[in-house]
This record gives C-alpha cells, structure tokens and sequence, in this order.
C-alpha cells in the first residue's frame, strides 16, 4: 500500500540548483537566475502622452499604452529602459494607472473623481525624475492609501515649459461613502502622505479638484477644493 | 560599425527568470542577502489575508541596480510606437552581467 517507500525508482535529484531544492531564490541571491518575484497589490499599466503636433491631433492617437506589469521586478525593467522624465520633450505626459483605468476624466471609473496635484515651477531647483520615481513607489508599494479605501487610481507627471506637475487621482472627491464622513478624512490623509512623497514642506500647499470642477474651469484653473 | 543582427535576438536569463519566476506568496519567509534590507513588516502587519503585500520605498530601492532588464525583446520597437523620440534609449544602462 506504501508506494512511495520504493524510491529506487525514481529520478536521482542532482539538486545542482538551489531551486530544485523548493528554495526561494530572489533577484537579490541571482539575478539571472531567480525563482521568486514580488507581487504588486495591483497591476499597473504605464500611459505616454506624446506631445500635439499642432496638425489637429486626435487626442486618443497622442494617449498610447506602453506596458503592464504587476510585479517589483518588472517595475524596475521598465523603469531602467524607459526615457526619464527630464528626458521628455515639453507637452508630455506619463501616467501610470491601476490596470483598466484609462487616465482621462472621461472613464467612467474616474467619472466622480479627482486629483491631488503641485506644480514644481522651479524647474532647475528639483531632482524631478526622483519625485516622479518616488510617486510611482508610493502608488505601487501601496503606501498611499489604507486597505479599504479604494481610491487610489493613478499618479501622473505633466512636463511642461514652465512646469512640471506631479497628480495623485482618487476615485471619489471624499464623498462620505456611508454618510459618515470618512471618506473626506481617508482623502486629505492621502493628500498628506503624497505631499510627504513629494518632499513638500509646511510652506508649500497641494491642491484637491475633483475633475468636473477641472473640465467645467475651461482654460482657467479649478478651484481647489482642499489643501494640505 | 554596427554589426547586423543576423540570428533571432533570444531572452536574456533574467528575462527568462522574470517570466518563469513564481510570485511569492509569504514574504516573512524570505532570507534576503545580508546587504539587504527585508520590507518593513509593520506594511504588511494584520493584512486581510486576500491582498498581497505594500513595500516601502526603501525597499524598493534596493531593486534599482539589480534589475536592469528590458521587460520583452519587442521592448525597443515599443518603446518606438509608443513614445517615439521622446524615449531616448542611447543612454540605456547595459544589462546586468
């Protein structure tokens, strides 16, 4: 009855690699040879906004997906071999949203949404491509928001001539979600952590506007409706 | 001069390490090499056992130099549609030998 006691049989194990031993081998023990990778919360797709040729571009001809990924490793291929964002030329934009989040107002996910955002004006004064890294760790390593929040659907970095700015897009605008008011409150705690992301100081302030406040504004700047 | 590419371009072993790599599914269980520091546990502490895990940047870091690989061999022809000249990959960093 005891089958697995004749093991005369069976294939002799050379166990030459660790792996074939059930052993966890990181990228940190081989990096050409490893057997574990570290899962992201969520999988996570990278935008590139390409800037307007001025010929009455199709805005969706300009948003192009580049990758998904959904673990740290992959992550850092992308990021290692991919244009940083001093790189790019003025109009452009990265994105990097929950996987099916398309990073426009007009998805419907983001319909009743908006945004924490700060406008960098010292160009020259900042490490832009660090703050744009460390928004994505934030975003990715999940230490934006708590467990049950839910907000959190993407950060995004405008390049512009004047300006870089960096957003954080939540799904809600901090709408109690039972009445209760903890939906303001689970929103302004992001707003901090990002600020803190940021490397903001207590001087600086990092605006709220939800985007139908933004898309009725026209060419003028919403009004934010909170600051921390 | 540029020599031409005249056979298929293969994965590289941490491409393929990538793609045949499990995800692991209990982090406390990991030894990582003394150089490394482990995630911060506090991140992943009481955690409803159906999420996967947070990590902090510090952590996350550490991955910077030890993982340089392209994501997929089509990645540069990607890089092209996608980003265009915007994406300048001259200044690439090489792989990770």
């Amino acid at each position: 009855t005891n089958d697995s006691a004749n093991d005369e049989n069976t294939a002799p194990s050379t166990s030459t690699a660790t792996a074939s031993n059930g052993q966890n081998v990181t990228v940190f023990h081989d990096p050409e040879n490893f057997n574990v990778k570290h899962p992201l919360q969520n999988q996570w797709t990278l935008w590139f906004t390409k800037p307007p040729t001025g010929r009455g571009d199709n805005w969706n001809d300009l948003l192009k997906e580049v990758v998904t990924f959904d673990s740290v490793e992959e992550f850092w291929g992308v990021y290692n071999n991919i244009a940083a964002a001093s790189q790019l030329a003025h109009k452009s934009d990265y994105h990097l949203f929950k996987r099916g989040v398309r990073p426009e107002w007009e998805d419907s996910q983001n319909k009743h949404g908006g945004k924490w955002s700060y406008q960098f004006k010292d160009k020259k004064g900042i490490d832009i491509d660090e703050l744009w890294l460390h928004a994505q760790l934030a975003a990715i390593g999940e230490t934006l928001e708590e467990d049950n929040d839910n907000e959190v659907m993407g950060v995004v970095i405008n390049v512009r001539k004047a300006f870089f700015r960096i957003g954080l897009w939540t799904r809600t605008v901090g709408k109690a979600k039972a009445g209760d008011g903890a939906g303001k409150e689970a929103l302004m705690k992001i707003g901090q952590r990002f600020k803190e992301t940021m490397k903001l100081g207590p001087n600086e302030q990092v605006e709220f506007s939800g985007h139908t406040d933004s898309a009725h504004a026209g060419s003028t700047r919403a009004k934010a409706k909170f600051i921390v | 001069e540029i020599s031409k590419q005249v056979e298929p371009p293969q994965p590289s072993a941490a491409m393929k390490a990538l793609r045949s790599a499990r995800f692991l599914n209990d982090l406390a269980g990991i030894e990582y090499p003394n150089a490394v520091a482990s995630p911060n546990p506090a991140l992943n502490k009481n955690a409803p056992a159906d999420r996967k895990f947070k990590y902090n940047k510090e952590f996350l870091l550490q991955f910077q130099n030890v993982f340089k690989e392209k994501p997929s061999l089509d990645w540069d022809v990607k890089i092209r549609d996608t980003i265009g000249d915007g994406g300048d990959t001259s200044a690439r960093p090489g792989s990770a030998r």
